[in-house]
């Protein structure tokens, strides 16, 4: 067994949030470099490692559809300074998989993570940006919709190193029927960040009396002039909201249907792309224009 | 304007007084079987208790130090004293106290405090209780205020006591729990029959005085049916240079219906490690509400744990820690929402300066049973310069999916525009930045007695000082 | 004129409180009435109440529509009936948008999806009405925006909706002399158009200036206290409640 996911700052040992502990063998895969292209799409079943880096003042869009059997996928990027690199990674149903993505942003360069998990046996996930530029970036817009007894388990960890960098984390999802989701965030201000903000939000919504969620998000800080926030809004939808939109005639079942599919549409709305995105409603049993 | 924080030291010789040992019998240093005997003889221990003590003592040999939070490296519990016996016994009357003690005392204000407002004074000097005192109205109403061993030995209340000592703690806990199951000594008792709402608030101070002296005080307390109480736990202790310990444990049951305070500043000496344990059972429709002010220490792992058990049942925890030079303050709070319609409200900040650290750390559970819970965190951080520490640690655990969580948490420090705005009205700046300190604080402050809130006050102007350079 | 809604003897409250002690009242189709009466008299909670807000407990009398018994049922099958309420303070609701909300509304409502094209030309022309940003209508519910956009928003879901009777639960309350002039030309249309019936909640004269009012209720520490006319409510605000108050 290896421990996955270690929490930056470990708490109370019995929470169990620790760590995610899991055999896993080694990744056989190759490296893949992809560092030219505008939008590259691809499609990983099986170990994968990728080495992507957006050159100096480029865009690099990099769109990954992961399916198939266990696997280990390993990340490793680069934005160089002033690049922009947009990160795309759907996570469909699939068995046992355990993704590492580690990432250095340079000087006002900028790394976009958009995240959508669906289903799927046992995930877990590693997200770890190093902003060390000057005025870096990194924005995570995380979704995840699990059903049956899905897992997942998700450890993001922003190190601010570079003064005036920046990082925005927004998460939002839905657990159904036995399904189990540990979200640890951490926003970690190192001393010389001046001037760094970090904000981090999650919103669950639970739709079953045996679902079980763990929130645990961080804020670690060893600098004066920084900004930092992090907001978690967990349970049903309240019961204010309920009459409100029941006073416009919709009835509660489908109130909860429109609020779980707000959660992933925001995502997929990010995804735009509409091969993907056109992927990501057959999987989910919706039609492409459900207008 | 940003990087003028220059930080010196700060005079406490206000709060650290003490007075040279003189007589007193030190039972020597480590712990040993023959130790736990010794002690369980000299307060003339029921058989459970004894039993219970050696018992202590195994599961603390064969429990690991904890692996997460501060580290107590440099803490050497085997040398510490863990006992020192207080060569005054029980007194009933303030005139009767030592005169050293009394002075002490004088100068913390107690029994002008006592004078004023307060019900009864438990005050434990070193290991023993010196000083107690209920008033006559509070002993008639039938709650009974005094301190564990005299009760223990009272047929009135052992069996009480044993039915529920360490049962909500147990010695498994954790090390330092095992420790205090071992070695624990003096502490209060205080016991409210059904209906009883006590308006006035009882009062304990804790004190540590002796070189290397180990602090081990228990705190049971038991509240019947629809009864209220506040109880003000006060701790200071002076300087000295070798590594104190202080792990006492807090006890507290919470009838139906029935609705507890509990308020504490502590202001330990920046020697002392502070492995406090504090944990309430809360019954159906029943209120617990923790005010907590950590100031002084060198290492505390403090996180008041609240367990509600009954249906409705309610938890708040007001919390401010204040970390300074040479501290690393890891404080917080555990719920356990155990029961349908519980519901919990955290609202804490910290202060961080000087190099200090300080960590806020929570958890709040919610179990399959507590359908329709809420509960609400919020933690506030601020940095006052570039060299100290702030970490928040929060933690969610949630298995019902009848229930509103809300969390939410900020880190900043202090604005240049407030401390402009203050200015431009005639403050000077370090003026400036003591007030938005302290109106940072006022969370707590807000929620103590007016004699503490002032006390509360004047520590953080007392810790604002020398702030800027 | 038949009758559209009647109230018998309601005595209705929240968390072991009595709010409302045997309220009588009666709307005909069509009608517009006014409801005042100084704060706390419990305007809000009838208001509420006849909407079917969780918030408040029956606990005596009847509430008719259309002389069916709704007294038990949940908001959204009032809404279906044809009940509509301005909200004193909306909801704001992240993650779905105006647009959104209001055409499964709207579907709920009527029990058939609008074409697409036909429901943002709808919803486009009652935006224009209340001289609404029509960006607002992809932007989350409520979500930011401010007091006067808030209670537009109210209008603009009162004429895309249609029902038949609208409670306009301070509606004008925190706007400027503009705002109230706009929310006002969007209840004149929706009156004109549906020839729905009334129940404004108010505390001024200027949003009633365009309308006929055809009866004042003065409710007062939750009894109606007084009733009559249109010229009832110039009485209110140039005498105030002073005469109308339980127990003076």
């Amino acid at each position: 067994m290896t421990k996955l996911n270690k929490l930056p700052a470990p708490t109370f040992g019995w929470l169990g949030v620790n760590f995610a502990e899991r055999k896993i063998s080694d990744n056989t895969a190759e490296p893949v470099s992809i560092s030219e292209g505008q939008t590259v799409r691809t499609d990983i079943t099986a170990d994968a490692r990728y080495e992507l880096t957006a050159q100096e003042n480029k865009e690099l869009t990099v769109i990954m559809y992961i399916t198939g059997e266990d696997k280990r996928i390993d990340i490793s990027a680069k934005a160089e300074s002033g690049a922009k690199l947009t990160l795309v990674q759907v996570f469909d149903k699939g068995a046992f998989t355990a993704s590492a993505l580690s990432a250095e942003i340079g000087d006002s360069a900028q790394l976009s993570l958009v995240q959508l998990y669906i289903g799927g046996a046992d995930t877990v996930s590693e997200i770890a940006p190093v902003l060390s530029g000057y005025g870096s970036t990194f924005k995570a817009d995380i979704g995840y919709l699990l059903d049956g007894d899905s897992r997942l388990d998700i450890n993001l960890a922003a190190d601010h190193r570079g003064r005036k960098s920046t990082s925005e984390i927004n998460v939002s999802g839905v657990l159904a029927d036995i399904s189990e989701k540990t979200f640890k965030g951490t926003i970690d201000f190192k001393n010389g960040a001046s001037g760094a903000k970090g904000a981090e939000k999650e919103d669950v919504l639970l739709l079953g009396e045996k679902v079980r969620n763990k929130s645990v998000p961080l804020i670690l800080c060893a600098e004066e002039d920084v900004e930092g926030s992090h907001g978690a809004s967990i349970g049903r939808i309240n019961d204010e909201h309920i009459f409100y939109m029941q006073s416009r005639g919709i009835p509660e079942d489908k109130i909860y249907e429109l609020t779980a599919r707000s959660k992933t549409d925001r995502i997929i709305k990010l995804i735009g792309d509409e091969e993907t995105v056109s992927r990501i409603n057959k999987s989910l049993g919706r039609s492409d224009d459900d207008e | 304007m940003k990087e003028k924080t220059q930080v010196s030291d700060i005079d406490r010789s206000l709060y650290d007084f003490r007075y040279e040992e003189d007589e007193r019998d030190y039972l020597g240093s480590g712990i040993t079987p023959e130790i736990i005997k010794e002690i369980s003889e000299e307060k003339n221990d029921p058989e459970w208790m004894r039993e219970f003590r050696l018992k202590s003592l195994e599961i603390y040999n064969k429990t690991p130090m904890v692996d997460w939070g501060p580290s107590i490296e440099e803490l050497d519990v085997d040398n510490i004293v863990t006992y020192i016996r207080q060569k005054s016994r029980m007194n009933t009357d303030w005139n009767d106290v030592p005169d050293d003690i009394k002075d002490t005392f004088e100068r913390l204000g107690i029994p002008q405090a006592e004078r004023e407002s307060l019900a009864g004074v438990g005050a434990q000097y070193d290991s023993e209780l010196v000083y107690h005192n209920v008033r006559k109205e509070v002993a008639q109403s039938g709650v009974v205020y005094t301190d564990l061993e005299s009760a223990m030995h009272d047929e009135r209340y052992a069996d009480m006591i044993k039915e529920h000592f360490m049962k909500l703690v147990p010695p498994t806990d954790h090390k330092f729990a095992a420790l205090h199951g071992a070695v624990w000594s003096g502490g209060s008792f205080v016991y409210v029959p059904a209906g009883v709402h006590l308006d006035i608030p009882l009062q304990s101070y804790f004190r540590l005085n002796a070189k290397g002296a180990g602090q081990f005080e228990h705190t049971l307390i038991i509240l019947e049916e629809n009864s209220y109480l506040h109880f003000i736990e006060g701790c200071s202790a002076p300087k000295y240079y070798e590594a104190g310990l202080h792990a006492g444990c807090v006890e507290l049951f919470v009838g139906k219906g029935a609705s507890l305070r509990y308020s504490t500043i502590e202001n330990w000496s920046k020697n002392m490690y502070n492995l406090n344990t504090k944990r309430a059972i809360v019954s159906e429709g029943g209120k617990i509400e923790w005010v907590s002010g950590s100031f002084g220490s060198h290492v505390s792992y403090l996180y008041p744990m609240s367990i509600l058990n009954g249906k409705g049942a309610r938890a708040e925890f007001t919390g401010i820690t204040f970390a300074g030079e040479g501290q690393n303050l890891d404080t917080g709070a555990k719920i356990v929402h155990n029961a349908p319609d519980t519901s919990s409200y955290m609202n804490t900040k910290s202060i961080s300066k000087s190099g200090g650290i300080s960590t806020f750390r929570s958890s709040v559970t919610v179990n399959e049973k507590a359908v329709g819970s809420k509960s609400s965190v919020s933690c506030e951080s601020l940095m006052l310069d570039k060299i100290s520490r702030s970490d928040t640690i929060p933690a969610m655990d949630i298995r019902t999916d009848k229930c509103d969580i809300g969390h939410e948490a900020k880190i900043g420090r202090i604005s240049d525009e407030a401390v402009f705005y203050l200015m431009s009205r005639g403050l000077s700046e370090e003026e400036a930045k003591a007030m938005i300190v302290r109106g940072f604080a006022d969370n707590v402050s807000k929620e103590l007695p007016l004699e503490y809130a002032v006390e509360m006050n004047n520590l953080i102007g007392l810790e604002m000082k020398g702030s800027i350079g | 004129m038949s009758e559209l809604l009647r109230i018998e003897d309601l005595t209705a409250g929240a968390a072991d409180k009595e709010l409302l002690h045997g309220v009588t009242l009666s709307i005909g189709t069509g009608q517009t009435h006014v409801l005042m009466g100084p704060n706390g008299a419990g305007k809000s909670t009838l208001g509420c109440t006849l909407m079917g807000s969780p918030e408040y407990t029956i606990t005596g009398g009847r509430i008719f529509f259309e002389g069916e018994d709704i007294t038990d049922e949940p908001a959204d099958k009032r809404a279906k009936r044809g009940i509509f309420l301005s909200f004193q303070n909306p909801i704001e609701i992240a993650g779905i948008s105006l647009s959104e909300f209001l055409r499964n509304a709207l579907e709920q409502i009527t029990g058939k999806r609008m074409k697409l094209w036909d429901f943002k030309k709808k919803l486009k022309a009652a935006m224009e009405l209340l001289e609404m940003d029509t960006a607002y209508a992809d932007r989350d519910l409520n979500v930011g925006f401010s007091g006067g956009e808030k209670k537009k928003a109210e209008i603009l879901q009162l004429l895309v909706l249609e029902p038949k009777l609208a409670i306009l639960d301070e509606t004008d309350s925190g706007l400027d002399v503009d705002a109230v002039k706009t929310v006002s030309k969007g209840i004149d249309e929706y009156k004109n158009r549906t020839g729905g019936s009334l129940l404004v909640i108010t505390h001024n004269t200027k949003i009633l200036e365009a309308l006929n009012v055809d009866r004042t209720h003065i409710l007062s520490a939750g009894k109606i206290a007084a009733e009559g006319g249109a010229e009832l409510v110039d009485e209110v605000i140039s005498g105030g409640f002073e005469k109308y108050i339980v127990g003076k």
